[in-house]
C-alpha cells in the first residue's frame, strides 16, 4: 500500500480542490533527517462533496489539512483551489484565499482564546476582514450563533471555558461560518467529544452543509464517525494514500489489507460476538525512516518480495474505488474507464 | 357545567392558589478573609501611595526641608527620638524622618513603577516578537538579553547612570534627562531582560496553541496575531513578574541612592536617608532603622501582591 499515483483524480469542472503529488517534510532537529509527514499524495474534492481522511495516529491526516490551507506550506506539490495555485501565491493573497476555506480543530476549548468573549471570538473574522458595518457584523454573528445553538446573549457576556466541549466546537464551527467559505477542513472535529454530543455536532455539520452549499474534508481516526458524514473516503497510512472510494463501499469492500485491518478494529457493541478478527501486529514504522516499498509491507499479511522493493500505485478496482497495493483483496479492473 | 365543580371535585391546586415557586435559598456566599499578608500589602501600599500623593495638604506632614527645633528650642542634631514631637524623630539637620520618608516614597514609589513599565513595554514587545517570529529575530533578541543578564546588574547601573549623566550634560536635547529619569531607565533596562526572557517562553508555547492557528486560517496578520491572540494571554505572567520586579527595582533604587548615585540633591529618597544616617546608628537608630523598614514593607507588600497574582492566575490557566 501507501501508493502514488493519479489514477484516482477525476477530471470534472466541478473540481474544487485538487492536490497533487503534496509532499510535507520536518526537519529533525540539526542531524538532517526528515520526518516524512505526507509524502506524496494527490487527491480531489468535488463541490459539495464530503472527503473522508482516515487513518491511525501520525499517518499525516492533520498534516495534509494544514498543508492545504499553506499553515505551513507544504514542501512540494500542488495544491489547487477553486482555480488557483496556492502554492504559489504571495503572504496577502494567501490571507485572502484563506477566508474561501475554513479549518475546525480538534480540541474545542484549545481553538478558542480563553480571554476573549465568545461572540468577539467569532465576530473577529468579520473585524480581520472588515466586512460590513458594525450592526450588520453583529446580525450576521447573532444569526449564525443561533443557527449553531448558541445563545447570542450569553455568547456575549462569556469565555470559552465557561462552555462545554460540544458548545465550544459549535461557536468553532460558527466563527468558521461567518466568512461564508466553500470549503470546510474539519480535523478531528468530534474525537475530543463524548459519543452523544459527537452525533449532534456531526448533525450539525450535515445540516450547516447542505444549508451553505459547503464542501468539507473531514478528517478521522474513527471510522464510524467518517462512514455516515463522507461520500468519499481516503485511507492514509505513514503518509501515503492506501485506497480511495465511495463510503458505501469502501466499508463493504476494503480492497487494502490496510482498510480491512481498520475496519476490523471497530469494536463490535455486542459482547457476546466472539473475538475472531485479526489484529494487525507491530508499530507503524518511523516516518524518519519509511520502509523502501509499499509503506505497509511490514505489517501487512499478504507482503511478497515485491511489496518490499517496488511501490505500488493506485488503480481501479471497481467504479471510484482504487487501490495503491500489488495483491488487492479485490480483482482489480483492467484498463479502468478512469 | 361550571357550578358543578366544587371544592370536591376540582383538583386541588386548581382551586387553590399556586404556591410561589420556590424560591432558592439566597446563596450563602462565605465571605472568605482573603489572608493578612494580601491585606496588608494593599493597605500598606495603599496607605503610602495616599500619604506620597496628598502630602503637601496633610497637615501632620511637615515639609522635609522644616527644621523641627530641638528641646532647647533651637534645631540640632538627632534632637527628638520617635515620639510626638517628631513620629520617627529628626535626622542630622533636625529635619522631620516620617517627613522625609513619605516624601522618599514618591521618588522611590515614582522610580520603580516608571522603571517597570518601560521594562513591560520594552521587554514584552522584544518577547512576543521573538516568540512568535523565531529565527533571526529570536536569536538578536536573546544575545541582547543574554548580554544583559550576563553582566553584573550592579556594576551595569553604575555605569549607565553615569554614561547618561555624563550625555545629558553634553547634549542639549536631553535637556529633559534629569537624574530621576536617567535612574528610570537605568533600572528599566535591567528590567528589560528579565521580562524579555518570560515572555518570550510564553509566546513560544501560546503560538503552537489552536487559536493561533485558527487566528492565522481566519486571514490575521502577524501584529493582529501577537496583540490581540497572543498578547491577552500573557497579561497575567507580565503582571505577575511586573509586581515582583517593581520590589527589586526599589530597592535597586534605593541601593544605588546607597552608593552615592540617587536623585538631585534636595530631594529625599529611602536610600539617601539610609546613606546619610548609617553612621550615627549607635546614638540614632530612628534615622537609619525608619526608612529601612519602609523599604523592606514596600518590598514584602510587592511580593506578596505578585506572588498572589500568580497563584490566582495559575489555576484559571492550567484550567483551560
Amino acid at each position: 500500500m501507501a501508493g502514488t499515483g493519479k489514477a484516482h483524480l477525476r477530471d470534472s469542472p466541478d473540481v474544487l480542490l485538487r492536490i497533487e503529488d503534496l509532499v510535507v517534510e520536518f526537519p529533525v532537529g540539526r542531524t538532517g533527517l526528515k520526518v516524512n509527514a505526507v509524502s506524496g499524495i494527490s487527491l480531489d474534492v468535488l463541490r459539495g462533496e464530503t472527503l473522508g481522511l482516515v487513518g491511525e495516529s501520525g499517518c499525516g491526516k492533520s498534516t495534509t489539512g494544514r498543508a492545504i490551507m499553506q499553515l505551513p506550506r507544504p514542501t512540494s506539490g500542488s495544491v489547487v483551489f477553486e482555480g488557483s495555485e496556492l502554492t504559489r501565491l504571495t503572504g496577502d493573497e494567501m490571507r485572502e484565499a484563506r477566508t474561501r476555506m475554513q479549518m475546525i480543530f480538534q480540541d474545542p476549548i484549545s481553538s478558542l482564546n480563553p480571554r476573549r468573549k465568545v461572540r468577539q471570538i467569532v465576530m473577529e473574522p468579520l473585524n480581520i476582514w472588515k466586512r460590513g458595518t458594525d450592526a450588520e457584523r453583529s446580525q450576521k454573528v447573532d444569526s449564525i450563533l443561533e443557527e449553531v445553538g448558541i445563545d447570542p446573549t450569553r455568547a456575549a457576556e462569556s469565555q470559552p471555558h465557561q462552555f462545554s466541549g460540544g458548545q465550544c466546537q459549535r461557536i468553532s464551527i460558527a466563527r468558521s461560518l461567518v466568512l461564508d467559505p466553500s470549503l470546510i477542513i474539519c480535523d478531528e472535529p468530534v474525537s475530543a467529544l463524548d459519543v452523544s454530543v459527537q452525533a449532534q455536532v456531526l448533525n450539525l455539520l450535515e445540516d450547516l452543509k447542505a444549508e451553505y452549499g459547503l464542501t468539507l474534508i473531514f478528517i478521522a481516526h474513527d471510522l464510524a464517525v467518517v462512514k455516515n458524514i463522507s461520500d468519499r473516503v481516503a485511507v492514509m497510512y505513514l503518509g501515503k494514500i492506501c485506497e480511495v472510494a465511495p463510503s458505501d463501499v469502501l466499508y463493504e469492500n476494503p480492497a487494502h489489507h490496510y482498510t480491512s485491518v481498520l475496519l476490523n478494529s471497530i469494536p463490535v457493541p455486542d459482547p457476546e460476538v466472539a473475538v475472531t478478527k485479526t489484529a494487525i501486529e507491530g508499530e507503524p514504522p518511523s516516518p524518519v525512516l519509511p520502509p523502501p516499498g509499499c509503506r505497509f509491507n511490514p505489517r501487512c499479511p499478504a507482503a511478497q518480495d515485491i511489496c518490499r522493493t517496488e511501490e505500488p500505485q493506485l488503480r481501479a478496482v471497481g467504479d471510484g474505488h482504487f487501490v495503491a497495493c500489488h495483491f488487492p483483496t479485490v480483482t482489480p479492473v483492467e484498463l479502468s474507464t478512469r | 357545567m361550571t357550578t358543578t365543580i366544587d371544592a370536591t371535585t376540582a383538583p386541588e391546586d386548581a382551586a387553590a392558589p399556586l404556591p410561589a415557586a420556590p424560591t432558592p435559598p439566597a446563596k450563602k456566599r462565605k465571605l472568605k478573609w482573603p489572608g493578612f499578608g494580601i491585606v496588608f500589602a494593599v493597605g500598606f501600599l495603599g496607605s503610602l501611595t495616599f500619604l506620597a500623593i496628598f502630602a503637601d495638604y496633610l497637615s501632620f506632614i511637615p515639609y522635609p526641608d522644616a527644621k523641627i527645633p530641638g528641646p532647647d528650642g533651637r534645631p540640632g542634631r538627632y534632637e527628638w527620638g520617635p515620639g510626638t514631637a517628631a513620629w520617627f524623630g529628626t535626622d542630622g539637620v533636625s529635619g522631620d524622618v516620617f517627613s522625609k520618608v513619605i516624601y522618599g516614597a514618591r521618588t522611590s514609589l515614582q522610580v520603580g513603577i516608571f522603571a517597570t513599565v518601560f521594562g513591560i513595554l520594552v521587554g514584552g514587545f522584544l518577547g512576543v516578537i521573538a516568540g512568535y517570529f523565531r529565527g533571526w529575530v529570536d536569536r538578536i533578541v536573546m544575545i541582547i538579553t543574554d548580554c544583559l543578564l550576563a553582566l553584573p546588574a550592579l556594576l551595569l547601573a553604575i555605569i549607565l547612570v553615569d554614561r547618561l549623566s555624563d550625555l545629558a550634560e553634553d547634549a542639549s536635547w536631553l535637556g529633559w534627562l534629569s537624574r530621576k529619569w536617567t535612574i528610570v531607565i537605568t533600572l528599566g533596562i535591567l528590567a528589560t531582560a528579565p521580562l524579555a526572557r518570560i515572555v518570550r517562553a510564553q509566546t513560544l508555547s501560546l503560538r503552537e496553541r489552536e487559536f493561533v492557528l485558527a487566528a492565522r486560517s481566519l486571514g490575521a496578520k502577524p501584529g493582529r496575531v501577537m496583540f490581540r491572540e497572543i498578547l491577552p494571554n500573557l497579561i497575567p505572567a507580565i503582571l505577575t513578574v511586573g509586581f515582583t520586579g517593581l520590589s527589586i527595582l526599589i530597592a535597586a533604587e534605593g541601593a544605588l541612592a546607597f552608593l552615592g548615585l540617587g536623585v538631585e540633591v534636595g530631594t529625599p529618597t529611602w536610600g539617601k536617608l539610609i546613606d546619610e544616617n548609617r553612621n550615627k546608628i549607635d546614638e540614632a537608630w530612628w534615622a537609619t532603622i525608619f526608612p529601612c523598614l519602609m523599604l523592606f514593607l514596600t518590598v514584602l507588600s510587592f511580593n506578596i501582591i505578585g506572588d498572589r497574582l500568580s497563584r490566582r492566575f495559575d489555576i484559571r490557566q492550567a484550567g483551560v
